[in-house]
């Protein structure tokens, strides 16, 4: 029977032991800038995401975060409950996409990194968030933010197989107005777009607007950033950014749908009904929801256009005539 | 405690009912909508967003989380968080801390399984 045991938890623990542990070649780095707050029992979630929120600028504790995501009966926090109150700080929260590669990228940009570690194994789990806040490549040791410990070093090789463990997850909040250094276009659009209307308007036109410095010819981009300039109030900005999306891609229906929409909401019925004919005439082709909403845009588009035969003069700020797409 | 769940649930309604809505607009097209129409990527089953909610919030009640920041805490939730939370909430790991809690319960089993107290691992 001991050899039972045995077997059985050498079988158990090699399942574990596939995970690259060779350490990185990367450059030295240390965030000193970064707070410390060292944990209360079992609440190391409200301590690391304190850490990142006033990294970022905001004026918090652990302790004001506690109500926010400790649940008792868990005794800890679950991750999207951090993200939730990131949040609630006036702060969008990202998750890591890409692993180690990622987080060195956001290490060089000055990014800290909150990190959900695994110490226990994956039938015992033991879950625990700390901040990832430098890496020594002299010695292979990751620099945390760690529970009781300002300044932990912890060996490369025990640090990546425990967050293994975790699926590698990590969280990066910006300050307003920024975006993670690391990650493709297409997972940020994304995870902005799953929770802008959580958020502040001028926050989220001001993130968009970020993606977009990066990534100026990326049309799902430019799409989100017009949208969300339009919802900050910003209507020129937004009529700006559909024109130069449409002049790239003609065929953006919803594109095509929403510019419309913006310039007979602001008294342009007779380019919004330009705008929106390509559309009318695609409809068989688009997706339920598209077609409508072209057709929404349409009627509201006819009902002005019957009491006007001339757009009034302001419209032209909007347009950009005579080069309507 | 019945009370305090019935008025959660109550305000949860409401404030379901308010953004419902205000955010109804069906001459612009969203850009999660657009993004999740250009993807269309499988989705998981979806439950309603009230029957999300409230066991949601029944759970984080069960929890120990009071009333006032339950209602709190599921606004600032996206719906696909929601759905998440809704669904596995149990099964989720919930960070706490480089405490050996476990570690030792475990020790004690190993302890017992190893003098032949316990038979738990030879059926492994």
């Amino acid at each position: 029977m001991i050899r039972g045991a045995a077997l059985a938890l050498a079988t158990l623990l090699s399942a574990c032991a596939t995970i690259t542990t060779r350490p990185p070649d990367e450059a030295a780095s240390e965030l000193t800038t970064v707070p410390f707050f060292p944990q209360e029992t079992y609440q190391c979630g409200p301590a690391a995401l304190a850490t990142l929120l006033v990294h970022s600028g905001v004026a918090i504790t652990p302790e004001a975060l506690v109500p926010q995501v400790y649940l008792p009966g868990r005794e800890g926090s679950l991750q999207v409950e951090l993200l939730a109150a990131t949040r609630r700080s006036g702060r969008i929260p990202f998750i890591l996409r890409g692993g180690a590669e990622a987080l060195f990228e956001e290490l060089e940009a000055g990014n800290p990194v909150l990190v959900l570690q695994n110490l226990g194994r994956a039938w015992l789990p033991r879950w625990h968030y700390a901040v990832v806040v430098g890496y020594q490549p002299d010695t292979q040791r990751v620099l945390l933010r760690s529970g009781t410990e300002q300044r932990r070093l912890e060996r490369w090789s025990r640090f990546i197989a425990s967050w293994a463990h975790a699926d590698y997850w990590g969280l990066v909040i910006p300050r307003p107005g920024e975006i993670p250094a690391s990650g493709p276009a297409d997972d940020l659009a994304g995870e902005l777009a799953g929770q802008e209307a959580l958020l502040e308007p001028a926050l989220v036109a001001a993130t968009w607007d970020a993606a977009l410095a990066r990534w100026p010819d990326n049309l799902n981009l430019l799409f989100a950033a017009a949208n969300a300039r339009r919802a900050n109030a910003d209507t020129e900005g937004a009529a700006q950014l559909y024109h130069t999306l449409l002049m790239q891609a003609p065929q953006h229906m919803p594109a095509r749908n929403n510019f419309a929409d913006l310039l007979v909401q602001a008294g342009c019925p007779v380019s919004a009904e330009r705008l929106i004919a390509p559309a009318q005439q695609a409809t068989p082709a688009l997706s339920p929801a598209v077609a409508e909403a072209v057709r929404q845009t349409a009627a509201d588009i006819a009902r002005q256009r019957a009491q006007v035969s001339n757009d009034p003069g302001h419209c032209r700020a909007l347009t950009q005539d005579p080069t309507l797409p | 405690m019945l009370t305090s769940r019935l008025l959660v649930l109550l305000q949860i309604t409401a404030f379901l009912v308010a953004s419902t809505v205000g955010t109804a607009q069906a001459a612009i097209i969203g850009t999660a909508e657009h993004l999740a129409d250009q993807s269309r990527s499988e989705q998981l089953a979806q439950i309603s967003a009230t029957l999300a909610s409230d066991t949601v919030q029944q759970h984080m009640l069960e929890m120990g989380v009071s009333p006032a920041d339950t209602l709190a805490r599921i606004n600032a939730l996206s719906d696909a968080e929601l759905q998440q939370l809704a669904q596995q909430l149990d099964a989720l790991p919930a960070g706490s801390g480089a405490l050996g809690v476990l570690g030792a319960l475990f020790l004690v089993l190993l302890v017992l399984e190893l003098i032949g107290v316990t038979n738990v691992f030879s059926k492994l």
